[in-house]
């Protein structure tokens, strides 16, 4: 999986299961103040991403240093590849 | 001069609000005690909160005049029965004081601060007001359950703290699943000409005019489909839209 597909496909769990706006997903967004998520909807966020990317991340503490989408996706692709080897 | 008579009508409005916090906290105290030997829980409950309310509206309504005027307009005649969910914005220290205005029995969904105050504090945790940075989104979650299922209201300010200019912070969600959840109608609550009463990082109030705007509610069969994240997002833009308007008319 490439770094575009992974960018796409990260952006589409945030399109499908939160109804943000394309536009705002930009990677210096940050997922509480400018994409409005809270806590709670992380919880949501990483159930989506989990089924997304078929990985589990629930108890990944690198979750807890994400502050950004660009974060979210360069920690998805490290899962990956971390998965890959 | 008018910075003098801001200042007498300060002291004026903290003189009779200590005295009369004294004598509510004395007589009430001792009426609840004293229901609580002979009335079944739920009974010491409802009335407590609506001493509370009658403790709010003597201080919005008559102590803190004519520093602070009210004017609170209810566009939710056709709403459906109780609980409702009340969601508000928030710019002033004194919204909870404002939640008097609605004539129901209500438990409100509280930051830290407020269970802090002296004596207030103590009251309000004990007729279960909810500060919802302090207890696990479960606990939370199966208290507004509960709560709602009694038949007892919410009130909320999802920004969770006040803003510091006329913006709308991001809501957060916990209330809007418990919205989901219980099936309750959700009411929007604006509330504008607050921000001075008292400013960010003074006691004093200004004198000003406060606008309550009691929007239609919003029932569960109008957002059953939505997430929480759509539903909070939705009711923030509602909230939004009309806290403009009201900001645009002095």
């Amino acid at each position: 999986m490439t770094e575009q597909e992974i960018i796409k496909m990260t952006n589409e769990v945030f399109i499908d299961s939160f109804e943000i706006d394309p536009a705002k997903l930009l990677p210096q967004a940050n997922i509480f103040n400018d994409l409005g998520l809270d806590s709670l909807d992380v919880v949501d966020l990483v159930v989506a991403l989990q089924k997304k990317f078929s990985v589990t991340i629930r108890d990944d503490e690198r979750v807890r240093t994400i502050r950004t989408l660009g974060d979210l996706q360069q920690f998805i692709l490290t899962i990956k590849k971390e998965i890959g080897k | 001069m008018r910075i003098l008579s801001i200042a007498f009508l300060n002291f004026i409005f903290y003189s009779f609000l200590i005295i009369f916090s004294l004598i509510a906290f004395v007589n009430l105290g001792s009426l609840i005690i004293l229901l609580a030997l002979f009335l079944p829980q739920r009974k010491v409950y409802k009335f407590l909160r609506q001493a509370i309310r009658w403790y709010g509206g003597v201080i919005i309504r008559i102590l803190a005049f004519p520093l602070i005027r009210l004017d609170y307009k209810n566009y939710g005649t056709n709403d459906p029965p109780t609980p409702y969910i009340f969601v508000c914005n928030h710019r002033s220290a004194c919204d909870p004081f404002l939640m008097a205005v609605f004539p129901y029995e209500i438990v409100q969904v509280v930051n830290i601060w407020p269970f802090r105050l002296p004596a207030l504090g103590i009251i309000a945790k004990i007729a279960g007001y909810l500060s919802v940075r302090e207890i696990p989104y479960t606990e939370f979650a199966a208290k507004t359950r509960k709560l709602i299922t009694k038949g007892v209201s919410l009130a909320a300010f999802p920004e969770g703290t006040r803003s510091r200019d006329k913006s709308i912070g991001q809501f957060h969600s916990a209330i809007f699943r418990t919205a989901l959840e219980t099936h309750a109608a959700i009411v929007p609550v604006c509330i504008t000409g607050n921000e001075n009463t008292p400013p960010i990082g003074s006691p004093f109030l200004r004198p000003g005019l406060i606008k309550i705007h009691r929007l239609p509610a919003l029932t569960w069969e109008e957002y059953r489909t939505f997430s929480p994240f759509k539903l909070k997002n939705y009711v923030r833009g509602i909230i939004a839209q009309e806290v403009l308007a009201m900001d645009k008319i002095k």
